[in-house]
């Protein structure tokens, strides 16, 4: 198996900038990276190194200046803008600082929007959603507003949401960045135990050193560069804790 | 996705709210003001359609309208009964006299005298009494908003009487005619009893009413009377289009059309601004529904959703109103011909929405430039 075989996500020489002339702005500076199957990997770095850029870029949200991203074989740069958004909608999943779920909606709504996106029927999809919800510990929530719900709980919508379409590949930005300690932990804990698939890579952007030990790698990224990567500390501790939240709520 | 859009819209309660009584108001504003203009117009030919047994109106050649009367020679009645394909022709004479009621109160009338032996032009729909008790000399019937002129706040009733030009005409019954134009108080009687009354006239005949025999059309009919000479031939309907025409190029549907106008643009402004404002204050939201693989179309099949229920429920509500404040106006015995057409009430809802529709594009392009990757700043 190629490394590109067993990749999730392969970045090469990517470059990106903004603006032209005296206000070009050099954002990410050749970046190469690797995300594999099954792997929960971080991507870490101060503020305003490049990291939101490059997760766009990845999810093909940006293009770039230069280089090429493959997810899972396929290169997105070299798909029509609306056959990327049918791949973004199968293939992708996304956790956000901020939460972004509709206020007009229930939680259980929220986490259904993948699927009626993709066009399936509402009560199905609501009613997958709702269980999904269930095994995250949301069950007696399905039927909340945003409103009515605690940072934690809606950041665990927006995982359902996330997870919802079994997509295989599920990006977070700074998904523990809005929670205090104990609520990004078990945030954290369920991705671990949730997301984590052989199939399906999960790309975390933070710069909350306290869950670091959830990961299996940890690319630490700089000035528009991957600087190092190192080996994470995911242990199966962690795993097995995010397991037990999933099966017992009030753990 | 479309149920996504509605919930966002049914959540955002001011601005719905908004919308719907912006466009409520601006249909209520269009369709009232074109009703009463429709209504103005159709007055000034409703004597013309009020007869009905007639199809053919013949007049003096320069006559443009029901209100413009220049008397007719007797000899043209016969002209245009000599003409093969008429089956019979009446005359109508048009007087205007003042008149008195019992009570004192005093107004121009508008007499219209009805050919004793065919009864041509009576009218046919009545609210009290038999429309052929004016066979009988010195009696009238007239119409529910001369009634209230002279009998102000009384019920209708028979038997009461006016004074005109020293002759007591007694009143037979209450026509329901259509509402005049000019507001007059429209006193049909026997042409034998309106002669009386058109003291020192010489000529007796105002219009010539005429039928068309089976087999025969009328505009061919009118074409042969033309050629006669002196005289002129209209159908119904194209003597009521004259008559709509002539005061309607007399600028007065301008001035209902600028105020028509104005709460075309200001309801369109006024929806179409704070939907602008709905869509770009949803950004965040709409971003993430790109990022998670919502499509363009999906999004702008959104937006005409959206658009069409706010446009839907406000022409609905505006309609409404308009065609509940037309029933209540209608209850004023001289303001009983208002009334609004499906066509005026569907006509301005398509034009708000025409205009409108610019604002939902807007907010289309708005949402096609959104820039997904927005969502994660």
């Amino acid at each position: 198996m190629t490394p590109l075989d067993s990749s999730a996500v392969h970045c090469t020489g990517i470059r990106k900038h903004f603006g032209e002339d005296d206000a070009r702005v050099e954002v990410l500076r050749g970046v190469d990276y690797t995300v594999r199957r099954g792997e929960l990997s971080f991507l870490v770095g101060p503020s305003g190194c490049g990291k939101t850029t490059l997760i766009s870029v990845i999810a093909g949200l940006l293009e770039t200046s230069s280089g090429e991203v493959s997810l899972f074989g396929n290169h997105l740069a070299r798909m029509p803008h609306s056959d990327r958004v049918l791949f973004r909608r199968s293939h992708l999943g996304f956790v956000f600082q901020q939460y972004n779920l509709l206020q007009a909606l229930t939680a259980a709504e929220n986490a259904a929007i993948p699927l009626l996106a993709a066009g399936v029927r509402r009560r199905e999809a609501v009613d997958r959603a709702a269980a999904l919800l269930d095994r995250l510990g949301l069950g007696s929530r399905t039927g909340a507003y945003p409103r009515q719900l605690s940072g934690g709980q809606q950041q665990r919508v927006a995982l359902a949401r996330a997870l919802v379409h079994e997509p295989r590949l599920i990006i977070c930005d700074e998904p523990t960045a809005a929670l205090d300690h104990a609520t990004g932990e078990a945030v954290m804990e369920l991705l671990a135990s949730a997301a984590v698939h052989p199939d399906r890579a999960v790309l975390v952007v933070t710069h909350d050193s306290r869950v670091f030990r959830f990961a299996d790698v940890i690319a630490h990224m700089d000035d528009g560069q991957i600087t190092h990567v190192e080996p994470g500390r995911r242990t199966d501790a962690a795993t097995h804790l995010g397991s037990s939240r999933l099966t017992n709520p009030s753990a | 996705m479309n149920w996504v859009g509605l919930q966002m819209l049914r959540n955002d309660r001011a601005k719905f709210a908004a919308m719907i009584v912006a466009v409520s108001l601006a249909v209520f504003l269009m369709q009232n003001q074109a009703a009463i203009l429709a209504t103005m117009l159709s007055m000034t030919a409703a004597q013309i359609r009020d007869v009905q047994d007639a199809d053919l109106w013949v007049t003096e050649p320069e006559v443009e309208c029901f209100d413009q009367v220049k008397a007719m020679r007797d000899i043209h009645l016969l002209r245009v009964r000599g003409i093969a394909g008429i089956a019979w022709a009446a005359p109508l004479l048009k007087i205007d006299a003042i008149g008195h009621s019992e009570g004192g109160r005093l107004n121009t009338v508008t007499v219209l005298g009805i050919d004793d032996a065919s009864l041509a032009g009576l009218p046919h729909r009545m609210r009290v009494g038999r429309a052929d008790a004016i066979r009988e000399l010195n009696t009238a019937i007239i119409d529910p908003g001369g009634h209230e002129l002279f009998f102000p706040g009384e019920p209708f009733k028979v038997g009461r009487s006016l004074r005109i030009r020293d002759r007591r005409i007694r009143i037979m019954g209450i026509s329901d005619i259509a509402a005049p134009f000019t507001g007059l108080p429209m006193l049909h009687t026997s042409r034998s009893t309106a002669a009386a009354l058109n003291l020192g006239e010489q000529h007796m005949t105002s219009f010539i009413l005429a039928r068309s025999a089976p087999g025969s059309r009328p505009e061919a009919l009118c074409q042969k009377i033309n050629t006669l000479g002196g005289l002129r031939a209209r159908t119904t309907e194209q003597f009521a289009a004259d008559a709509m025409w002539f005061y309607g190029s007399q600028g007065v549907p301008m001035l209902f059309m600028i105020t028509i106008t104005i709460g075309l643009i200001v309801g369109a402004a006024i929806t179409g601004q704070t939907f602008l404002m709905f869509i770009k204050e949803n950004a965040r939201p709409l971003s993430m529904l790109k990022v998670v693989g919502t499509t363009d179309r999906q999004l702008g099949t959104m937006i005409l959703l959206q658009g069409t229920v706010v446009l839907v429920l406000g022409s609905c509500f505006g309609s409404g109103i308009a065609a509940a404040v037309c029933n209540a106006i209608r209850t004023q015995p001289f303001l009983r011909s208002l009334y609004l057409p499906w066509e005026i009430a569907l006509g301005t809802c398509l034009a708000l929405a025409s205009v409108t529709g610019i604002a939902l594009y807007a907010s289309y392009r708005h949402v096609r430039g959104l820039e997904p990757a927005a969502v994660f700043r």
